[in-house]
């Protein structure tokens, strides 16, 4: 998330647009390339799921807590599953403590409708009783270091401490919810992979660093699904793209999605 | 807190967790773990997950509540939602911010913040999970990080708690001591100067029990600061010779 | 020939005992040498001190920096030097006594993103550090491949007399501008700069090491042993 007080030497800037212009990146990546994805997950063993993601030097912890709770009026058979994401002030040296700014609400919204809107969880399956009682997820993000895509990273987080997660097994007993001890994984329905592309000089780039960000004119998130379709888009940045560049970025995000969400399954021991 | 409602020793003085009285719980700390931050360290203390980082000296914000003197102290004490047993709200709580408080008054002795006027320096504790002794801990990370981002320090901080279970004194109270227990003493103290910088105490002791639990907290934070020395000395010089060394030299190296 | 005794300390750690004078980052308590930081203390003689191995760059007057023009307002522009402090250098500094934002436009000169090697010219505790690039090679440095170290281990970098900038300059045909505060621009010939770069971060890595002039020598491919060039510049000079 570039910030207004983080400056880019100019010197830095011509730099990676002359890389770039020869197709390469100032880490030596190719254009189309992610950085080292590393995924640990049952980090937190007190949370009922939980996955430590870095992503470069980008980290994240998401951690998820399933408890009973009381659905939405409109939803009345629907379990609750609500992501946030919160961009911790030790994660750079510009970052002050507060409530979240817009960047960070953006960040917390697009991860959350990425999972929920893909339908990643079978929600329907998980009432207790209708209009009374539904389990509800709660899936938290910190992130602890930024060096750029932290909402790819966060992603990728959400959704391995998802698929790890080990949920309660509620049931009623003269209508009061008893927790039987037994321990379930989350019904999932698929696996949303995000991928986030940047423009930077009218060149696509994948996975960009913080320094790529900051001299970025815009950036598309797509998330894509098992079956290759697009299930989730957010483009950001006073910049834009042609038509054409968000295809060509909908095809990454379809080719590296496969990858990554192979990478995700093996960590989580479903591979 | 007084009441206690089931036993938390056995016949054989063993806790809960498999400990006798005089026991610290399996400690571990690593400092340098958030790449960005001037200094920062990892505690894994029982169940404790907590990471401290620090920022500073840097510019102070807002300008106006800058000091001329020295440097304005900051520390932010936060439970991630995911930290506790049932999913705490993000939003700083009460008790955050009076725990923020305290580990800022526990650091501040050991720091010369008159060596850098009008400037910040910016403490962070995130409790990534949580397990009796939070505080404790966090202070024992935040002087590993301090001291990682170089900022001129009379001596560390060490932190350890001790309590009362079953009429007994004990090191180190774990998450259900902490909630079930008749005491819960957090203590933090400059191990070579010997000056206690935290002491907040819960429950009824009688005077010489006090004493007894303060003799064991600087036990058992000796034992801790040990852990701490390591952990510099382990970041700063692993690899890289014997601990003293004497050569005589045309003094040609560079100073 | 003097004897040096070397012993790795962490805060409030005795150093030594006895009778000695406490230098830079140590604190004398009755009769012991108590080290304020994390480092490498010294003791040469009577004189115990400690060279810290991490830490903020806190600016001194005639240091040279590397600094990243951050701002631009009326009257100069404002530079991020790696430290608590930003740094200021007047428009007069550059226009002459007869600037006036009226008349002058301070982004002809630098704007937001230059990067400038500059002096400190005035800094205590009462103001922010204020720069000048009166001086020879001072000014906008227009390329190079930008390079972070810990400010602390600038000495080491720059080396008695600057004898191991020099080598490293020398022996990688390179053009090295190094900053007080720890950034460090490097130009020359992709393979030079790749090899200056691996040399400096070496230096970084194993600062409070011995042999580092034949590890570096190593590294570069230098006869080991070869006698460091004297450098004719002062002690603390920013560039090569």
């Amino acid at each position: 998330m570039p910030s207004k007080s983080f400056v880019v030497e100019t010197i830095k800037r011509n730099q990676i647009i002359e890389a770039l212009s020869k197709g390469k990146r100032l880490d030596g990546r190719g254009l189309g390339e992610l950085r080292k994805l590393e995924i640990k997950t049952h980090v937190i063993e007190k949370a009922n799921g939980s996955a430590m993601v870095s992503l470069g030097n980008t980290q994240v912890l998401a951690g998820v807590k399933i408890d009973k709770g009381i659905p939405f009026p409109d939803t009345p058979n629907k379990g609750l599953l609500i992501v946030g994401a919160e961009v911790l002030p030790m994660a750079a040296a510009y970052l002050e403590a507060g409530p979240p700014d817009e960047s960070a609400i953006e960040l917390a919204r697009v991860v959350d409708r990425g999972v929920r809107e893909s339908e990643m969880i079978d929600v329907a399956s998980l009432c207790i009783k209708e209009g009374k009682w539904v389990y509800s997820v709660f899936c938290d993000v910190n992130i602890l270091n930024v060096d750029g895509n932290l909402f790819d990273a966060t992603s990728y987080a959400v959704v391995s401490a998802l698929l790890t997660a080990k949920m309660p097994k509620f049931v009623l007993e003269n209508d009061v919810v008893k927790d039987t001890g037994e321990r379930v994984p989350l019904p999932v329905h698929k696996i949303p992979i995000s991928v986030t592309i940047a423009n930077i000089n009218n060149t696509l780039v994948l996975d960009p660093t913080e320094e790529e960000e900051a001299v970025m004119d815009a950036r598309i998130t797509l998330d894509t699904d098992d079956g290759g379709n697009l299930c989730a888009g957010q483009k950001g940045e006073p910049g834009s793209f042609t038509p054409e560049q968000i295809i060509t970025a909908a095809e990454w995000s379809i080719a590296r999605g496969r990858e990554i969400r192979q990478k995700i399954k093996e960590a989580a021991g479903h591979g | 807190m007084t009441e206690e409602k089931r036993k938390l020793m056995d016949e054989n003085g063993i806790r809960t967790d498999g400990r006798r009285w005089d026991e610290l719980r399996p400690l571990k700390m690593e400092v340098g773990v958030v790449r960005n931050a001037d200094g920062s360290a990892l505690i894994e203390w029982g169940k404790n997950k907590i990471i401290a980082a620090v920022y500073g000296p840097k510019e102070m914000h807002p300008k106006h509540l800058e000091l001329a003197d020295r440097a304005f102290l900051k520390c932010r004490y936060h439970m991630a939602p995911f930290s506790v047993d049932e999913r705490k709200n993000p939003a700083p709580s009460r008790r955050e911010i009076e725990i923020s408080k305290v580990i800022r008054e526990a650091l501040q002795p050991a720091l010369f913040l008159e060596d850098y006027p009008r400037t910040a320096i910016q403490v962070y504790v995130e409790v990534l999970q949580s397990d009796g002794g939070s505080r404790v801990a966090g202070i024992t990370a935040s002087a590993l990080a301090l001291a990682d981002a170089g900022i001129n320090m009379r001596d560390l901080v060490v932190g350890c708690a001790v309590g009362k279970v079953d009429g007994k004194i004990v090191l180190d109270l774990n998450d259900t001591e902490d909630k079930e227990g008749s005491g819960d003493l957090p203590y933090a103290f400059m191990p070579n100067l010997n000056q206690v910088t935290l002491l907040q105490m819960d429950g009824l002791f009688t005077l010489d029990e006090f004493k007894q639990a303060l003799d064991l907290a600087k036990v058992g934070g000796m034992k801790v600061y040990k852990l701490q020395r390591e952990a510099l000395l382990k970041r700063y010089f692993s690899g890289g010779g014997p601990e003293t060394s004497t050569s005589t030299t045309e003094m040609m190296e560079e100073a | 020939m003097v004897e040096i005794t070397r012993k790795q300390v962490i805060p409030g750690d005795v150093i030594v005992t006895g009778d000695y004078r406490p230098g830079m980052f140590v604190q004398r308590r009755g009769n012991d040498m108590v080290a304020l930081r994390i480092g490498l203390a010294e003791i040469i003689r009577n004189d115990v001190k400690v060279i810290p191995l991490s830490g903020a760059y806190i600016p001194r007057t005639e240091d040279m920096v590397v600094g990243k023009v951050v701002n631009v307002t009326g009257y100069g522009w404002e530079a991020d030097i790696n430290s608590c402090f930003v740094g200021y250098l007047p428009g007069q500094f550059v226009f002459g006594r007869d600037f006036s934002p009226s008349t002058h436009d301070l982004t002809t000169r630098f704007t937001v993103g230059d990067l400038l090697l500059a002096k400190i010219e005035a800094f205590d505790r009462t103001r922010d550090p204020q720069l000048s690039i009166r001086g020879p090679g001072l000014g906008k440095i227009p390329q190079g491949e930008i390079v972070k170290i810990t400010p602390m281990k600038v000495p080491r970098l720059i080396g008695r007399k600057g004898y191991m900038i020099n080598m490293i300059a020398e022996l990688t045909s390179c053009e090295i501008k190094v900053g007080q505060n720890g950034v460090i621009v490097v130009d020359g010939t992709p393979e030079g700069v790749q090899k200056a770069v691996r040399a400096i971060q070496l230096i970084e890595q194993e600062a409070h090491m011995a042999d580092l002039t034949t590890k570096v020598q190593q590294l570069l491919g230098a006869p080991i042993g070869a006698p460091p060039t004297e450098a004719a510049g002062p002690e603390n000079s920013g560039e090569q």
